[in-house]
């Protein structure tokens, strides 16, 4: 079932829907408010309207999203949630709330930056409560024994995501580097009860499985596109085996919470999300969550898959290079468009990069 | 800090400086600049204003060791540096000043060569490029003891802040101020506030010094009045004809930018204010037959200021305001001594760039109304995403409302290499037409 077909047959269901732009925020409170949560990070589409509003050097991420918006396709949606994720994505929030004015009601998300001080967490809560306050304006009340189930629900599927990884990186997964991409960004649209059923029956699989053998590597960025990547990958026989991407590893693989109160619960899982480049992360501790992923997988080296024009990941990545190249990890950076396939040159640089460390 | 690097600086502050500038003054008797019919007669503070921030960027070279140095974004909350006595340097600043001795490109091309890529800032590939080669027309800058970096301007500092922390393994303090989606609310205030109380042990352990509330309180008096002046100064302009343009106010807006909080910034735009005051009086204008006044939006173009002051007042075209110029001065009434972080945090977090774009349409619309504004050029600048984005409808909805003719033309602030001059010139001279249509 595609997503679209997905998200009617929820509307019909009687959830509502709300578009979700880039990247982090509290996906629990949506699902205790009966409403799914789709993430619009890359839709499939030629900008052209768009163009009206944004200049060419605003990256695709942004300029899909809003293309999206403006070709009608979020008709059906309930809502719209702006985290805070970056410059280009603020003004897009706003672009939208006050310029564009659709029928839809806009939320917005502020979370804190590193380095964080002390008045961080507390701040973060009240975020996550003034969000929970701000939808149910719309969405009706959240209860809180709705909360604390969607957040054992949030939990089993952090868990389920850290088996499929550990799956992965031991090579003990039979899925190739497309598959796995497609399997896991379907937590993007995914209700819970869908989800978890889906990933439980990867890991199954995965326990099964014998080797897929082929080089292990890193891929560092926002998103695993254009899919071209992956499918040249798979056909050079080699597996990515973990990954530091904003939209997959950086945030899905949140260890477990210990506290009971569920907004204790989603701060700590916020502070305690791998590190990464909206949060404002300091480069060694983006270096030192590299190298230890490249410990654990045995990985030959890291691909950087920036999207273009991506300030965030781009001012990271000459200092990780050089801290990878001080520890004699090769790595590959690759200045990539969303949905506009893999150049023959791209390709050519992949190729002779994998024969490197191949 | 050193002794002897304390006496050095002390030294050089004191009686090198004053002798050197005092021997530059009598070396130099420039001839004066051959009058143009188009424009008035060159500002008498300009001088002035080259004294201060050469001296400023002179002593600079000496402060290493002899008092705690710190470099800091354009929109951070400098008055609680100033309490310890840090010697701030401002590498936006020093961008601009490499982009007007068109240095740009090849400290650009530095920072490109060791990996950033030139789709970024070139004020952060600028500095970078420093950082990495020490290149510099101020001849020498300190290094810091802590990098002192506020958002409120954009996310970009943040990350170009961070690369600089990590290559020279340098503290970063942050000053996180939530963007203002809608309204500012009280929990940002809190949350601003409770970083700037944070901030105070820590810059008393950088800096060796214990904080005096009643220092601060004084520097935030001078810091107020500093920026109420230059907004004074700018409000000059309402007159017709204005008594400078806005290309004058790009560069006479350094002391407000790099040595807000200090008494020569405050003197300084007490005698600018004074000498266009008289200018308004005696009706003297930078423009003198000015016939349309005109808006400016983003930063400055810097290494284009005099050819394009030149371009347009040719046309007897003036700007007469800018968005960019405003934006120290826009929200300083907030500021006050009584309650210094309450008022810093509201001061700082509402500036133009941390506020949704309606507040920025909004802004627009009074000032085309209260600088009786013709028309308006956006800059849309690669390098500045959050002043950018959002330029194509603000200028649809000016001219929808105020029936504002508007020009959007491409161009980065300091690196020339990506300013096409054919197209531009093309994209202006349509512009003129329209605007005496």
């Amino acid at each position: 079932m595609s997503r679209k077909e997905y998200l009617l047959q929820q509307k019909e269901k009687g959830r509502r829907i709300f578009g979700v732009f880039p990247a982090l925020y509290p996906k629990e409170v949506f699902w205790a408010l009966d409403t799914v949560p789709v993430e619009i990070w890359d839709p499939p589409l030629q900008v052209a309207a768009a163009s009206a509003h944004l200049q060419p050097y605003i990256c695709s991420v942004v300029r899909l999203g809003l293309e999206l918006v403006l070709q009608g396709k979020t008709g059906f949606l309930d809502g719209f949630l702006f985290p805070h994720t970056c410059d280009s994505m603020q003004n897009l929030a706003s672009l939208i709330n006050d310029h564009i004015k659709g029928p839809q009601a806009c939320h917005f998300f502020y979370h804190p930056k590193e380095p964080y001080g002390k008045g961080a967490r507390a701040f973060y809560r009240h975020e996550l409560e003034g969000l929970a306050q701000s939808l149910e304006g719309q969405l009706g009340v959240l209860k809180n024994e709705a909360l604390q189930e969607q957040m054992a629900q949030g939990q089993k599927i952090s868990g389920l995501f850290q088996n499929l990884y550990d799956l992965r990186a031991q090579d003990k997964l039979d899925m190739s580097n497309r598959a796995f991409y497609e399997a896991i960004r379907r937590n993007e649209f995914l209700f819970p009860d869908d989800l978890i059923p889906e990933l439980e029956g990867h890991v199954k699989k995965g326990g099964e499985a014998k080797a897929r053998g082929g080089v292990p590597v890193i891929l560092s960025g926002v998103l695993p596109n254009p899919p071209e990547l992956l499918t040249l990958l798979d056909e050079l026989e080699i597996r990515v085996a973990h990954d530091d991407l904003l939209a997959c590893s950086r945030r899905l693989l949140v260890p477990q919470a210990t506290r009971v109160d569920p907004y204790e619960q989603l701060v700590e899982r916020y502070f305690s999300m791998n590190p990464c480049s909206t949060k404002g992360s300091s480069i060694s501790r983006r270096e030192a969550y590299l190298l230890g992923l490249l410990q654990k997988t045995g990985a030959k080296g890291v691909i950087f898959n920036v999207v273009k024009f991506c300030e965030p990941e781009w001012f990271d990545v000459p200092n990780l290079v050089e801290g990878l190249k001080r520890q004699g990890v090769p790595s590959l950076v690759l200045d990539t468009e969303l949905n506009q396939g893999l150049s023959g040159q791209m390709a050519t640089r992949v190729e002779a990069f994998t024969e490197m460390i191949g | 800090m050193s002794f002897y690097r304390s006496a050095q600086y002390g030294f050089m502050k004191d009686l090198g400086a004053p002798a050197l500038f005092w021997l530059e003054r009598k070396r130099k008797k420039k001839k004066p600049p051959k009058p143009n019919p188009h424009l008035g007669p060159p500002l008498k503070c300009a001088g002035r204003l080259r004294e201060i921030m050469t001296r400023h960027y002179y002593l600079s070279r000496f402060a290493q060791g002899a008092r705690p140095v710190a470099w800091v974004t354009s929109g951070a909350p400098v008055e609680i540096l100033r309490a310890f006595d840090f010697y701030t340097v401002y590498p936006e600043n020093h961008g601009a000043l490499c982009g007007a001795q068109k240095m740009g490109p090849d400290l650009c091309a530095e920072a490109e060569h060791r990996g950033y890529h030139s789709d970024l800032c070139s004020y952060a590939r600028i500095d970078l490029g420093h950082a990495f080669t020490g290149k510099t027309p101020a001849g020498h800058l300190p290094k810091p003891d802590v990098l002192f970096c506020s958002n409120n301007i954009c996310q970009t500092v943040l990350y170009w802040y961070k690369a600089l922390s990590h290559n020279w393994d340098i503290p970063l303090i942050l000053f996180d101020t939530p963007f203002n989606f809608r309204d500012i609310r009280e929990v940002d205030v809190s949350y601003m506030v409770q970083q700037l109380e944070e901030m105070i042990p820590l810059l008393e352990r950088i800096s060796g010094k214990k904080f005096s509330e009643s220092r601060f309180e004084e520097i935030i008096g001078i810091g107020a009045e500093s920026s109420l002046t230059w907004g004074e100064v700018l409000a000059t302009m309402k007159h017709k004809p204005a008594p400078m343009t806005i290309f004058d106010a790009f560069v006479h807006m350094a002391p407000v930018v790099s040595l807000r909080g200090l008494p020569v910034a405050l003197d300084y735009y007490r005698i600018l204010l004074e000498e266009l005051k008289e200018r308004v009086r005696q009706g003297i204008g930078a423009v003198p037959h000015e016939r349309k006044r005109l808006l400016w939006d983003n930063i400055a173009v810097w290494f284009k200021l005099r050819e394009w002051s030149l371009l347009f007042a040719e046309r007897d075209f003036n700007f007469v305001a800018a968005t960019y110029t405003n934006a120290w001065a826009e929200t300083i009434h907030y500021l006050n001594r009584e309650s210094p972080f309450e008022s810093m945090a509201r001061a700082y977090s509402l500036v133009i760039l941390n506020n949704n774009l309606d507040h920025r349409l909004k802004l627009m619309e009074e000032m085309v109304r209260d600088y009786q504004v013709d028309g308006m050029v956006m800059l849309s600048l690669r390098s500045c995403k959050p002043y950018s984005v959002g330029q194509y409808d603000l200028r649809r909805l000016l001219a929808e409302r105020l029936g504002i003719k508007a020009l959007i033309i491409e161009a980065d602030m300091t690196d020339f290499r990506t300013y096409s001059e054919e197209q531009t010139r093309t994209r202006l001279e349509a512009f003129f037409e329209e605007l005496e249509g």
